[in-house]
């Protein structure tokens, strides 16, 4: 991790834990003074310089800790007009790394939560069928961070139009399964208000339609992948890494 | 929590000259039949194992004291994605390469290492592994096969089963108990065995497509001398499960369909249909964000890391894409499964043989207990 993505998560990690969910609107006076709204805005624009990979890491966080200020949408708002292909394309990216970082916390608060509740003697950790679904879970987080990490890169080269599509539809099935493993595992008191795992699942809902759904990114990519033709298909899977 | 360190994957600048040789290659010499282009790594073609021999690609990353040429993981990592999305037929050689090259060069002696690498680099000289028997599968720990000692000499006797490519191979590493009464993970050693050794037995399996892959091997009273032991005597186990991360990680776990959906590709851009195009969206999807997982455990690896929970996530992740295939297109598409176009004809083949796809190297089960374990809930 190069030293302005670990400055950057050590600011934003503690911050946006301390924030949450519920932050206050005045709150973000906070983040501006940080200038974290202006990350993806170029340093010869008076922003703070950084590149995709940076913005994952702050997406991811916010993703992680729910938090419940609109600052990825002032980042990309401020890097892309509103309306745009492009504003639509790293909001798309933004909900990856989101989902990307929600899944990790839900799974987090499942796994501690298996450990510690006790059924029929013993933890729920100790049941062979909840080890599998969490498993399952993990999966599908490792998945949606991989998704959102290459299209980090792919918009730091340029061009990233086949994999914005192919992460945010990646991230949005991890989203699905991790979710309802989540609710399994946690069985009622996941299902309550007091109980934190909605504010992570229900942003996971919601970010699974915003900035395109399935039936959108699936004909986006089904398209880009059907017009260059089965025979280009590796060949141009290949180019755009090394 | 963050199961999945992400980095970027620092691709060797060779890169796109290894891939335009490969390519060359195989369009030259490889598979012509789309039904065994599917599901590569099984198809054995020793001729064409010689030919990549000749043309460097085999011993890749090994020392050129014994032929190899000593070029990165990540350049091996290069050529044997090229060959699997191409369903070259990679499976005489697969094992060799893949893990008992590597395991003989990391821990063999000299006699060993002299005597079967150059040939494998060659692509002359290829292996087996023998792990499972009739009783010990899953329970890899219950192996029973044993060795005991006769003057410099150790004597071998019992049974592996499920043993690929057995039949078209020279020698097997094999995990013995060399420890009478020794139980469980104590007293396990790895052996080189010579398949055409006095004694040994090798009984064709014939699997539900009518194939030939696997087998049943049998030693009876099979001699070898003490240099056969491989690494340390009793430390089978931790030696046999260190191989597993190379067995596990590699790009054969999730491209044995990729050929299938290549027709898939084909087929949409020949019937415009949404459902297809919607299908190929979303498998395109998936084998992007696989190749990137794949690729970044090879860096791990490369850099001399231990990945063993990342390759475990990958190998389940893979496995269950690769099979998911040929049923996600059957449901797309309209066919008749005995029909002789290629689109059908490779679907059939898959639909057979992906039920295998989670139980090789590892079964569904096992992995997702590795990775509960990772998780610490267990």
């Amino acid at each position: 991790m190069s030293d302005t993505r670990r400055m950057l998560a050590e600011m934003a990690d503690p911050l946006f834990a301390e924030l949450g969910p519920q932050a206050d609107k005045s709150d973000l006076a906070r983040l501006e003074e940080l200038g974290l709204p202006l990350l993806l805005v170029s340093e010869e624009d008076g922003g703070f310089g950084g590149n995709h990979v940076d913005a994952l890491t702050v997406f991811r966080l916010a993703g992680y800790h729910a938090l419940g200020l609109p600052l990825v949408e002032q980042i990309i708002a401020r890097r892309e007009v509103e309306g745009s292909d492009a504003h639509f394309r790293l909001g798309a990216f933004a909900r990856t790394a989101q989902i990307a970082g929600a899944l990790d916390a839900a799974l987090a608060i499942s796994v501690a939560y298996v450990n510690e509740r006790q059924q029929f003697g013993r933890p729920l950790a100790k049941f062979q069928a909840v080890q599998q679904d969490l498993a399952t879970f993990a999966c599908e987080a490792a998945a949606a961070n991989c998704a959102a990490m290459g299209a980090a890169e792919a918009l730091d080269r340029g061009d990233a139009a086949f994999e914005v599509a192919a992460a945010k539809l990646r991230a949005n099935s991890a989203a699905s399964a991790g979710a309802r493993i989540a609710h399994q595992v946690h069985g009622a008191i996941g299902f309550t208000q007091e109980y934190p795992l909605h504010y992570l699942t229900g942003r996971l809902r919601k970010w699974r339609s915003e900035f395109g759904g399935d039936a959108h990114w699936g004909r986006v990519l089904g398209d880009l992948v059907v017009a260059r033709g089965a025979d280009l298909f590796w060949p141009d899977l290949t180019a755009r890494t090394g | 929590m963050q199961t999945f360190a992400t980095e970027a994957v620092d691709w060797p600048d060779s890169a796109p000259a290894l891939r335009q040789k490969v390519r060359a290659l195989v369009a030259e010499h490889g598979e012509r039949d789309p039904v065994r282009r599917a599901n590569c790594w099984t198809k054995a073609a020793p001729g064409f194992s010689r030919m990549l021999g000749e043309a460097g690609l085999l011993g890749m990353t090994w020392p050129k004291e014994y032929g190899g040429h000593e070029r990165s993981q990540l350049e091996r990592y290069v050529v044997i994605e090229e060959l699997l999305a191409a369903g070259a037929p990679v499976g005489a050689h697969w094992i060799a390469d893949r893990q008992s090259g590597p395991l003989l060069l990391r821990l063999g002696n000299d006699e060993l290492k002299a005597r079967w690498v150059p040939g494998m680099v060659r692509g002359e000289i290829f292996a087996c592994i023998g792990l499972s028997e009739p009783n010990s599968g899953s329970d890899l720990a219950s192996v029973r096969t044993a060795a005991r000692r006769d003057r410099d000499d150790w004597i071998i006797n019992g049974q592996k089963v499920w043993t690929t490519g057995a039949h078209w191979s020279h020698f097997m590493i094999a995990l013995i108990r060399s420890e009478a009464g020794s139980e469980r993970q104590q007293g396990l050693s790895q052996f080189v065995i010579p398949l055409d050794a006095p004694g040994v037995t090798v009984k064709p399996i014939v699997d539900l497509t009518g194939a030939h892959e696997f087998n049943e091997v049998f030693f009876e009273d099979v001699r070898v001398p003490a240099s056969a032991l491989l690494g340390e005597e009793g430390q089978g186990w931790r030696q046999a499960t260190a191989e597993l991360s190379l067995e596990r990680s590699g790009p054969e776990r999730y491209l044995s369909s990729m050929v299938l959906f290549l027709e898939l590709v084909r087929h949409a851009g020949e019937h415009s249909d949404p459902v297809t195009r919607d299908l190929v969206g979303r498998l395109a999807s998936e084998a992007w964000t696989l190749r990137l997982m794949s690729a970044s455990v090879a860096a791990k690896l490369a850099r001399g890391e231990d990945p063993a929970l990342e390759a475990t996530i990958v190998k389940d992740l893979g496995n269950a894409y690769e099979q998911a295939i040929p049923e996600l297109v059957q449901s797309a598409i309209e066919m008749d499964l005995t029909g002789d176009d290629v689109l059908a004809s490779v679907t059939a083949y898959l639909l057979q043989v992906a039920p295998s796809f989670s139980l090789r190297g590892g079964t569904r089960e096992i992995l997702k207990g590795i990775i509960a374990r990772g998780l610490g809930l267990r």
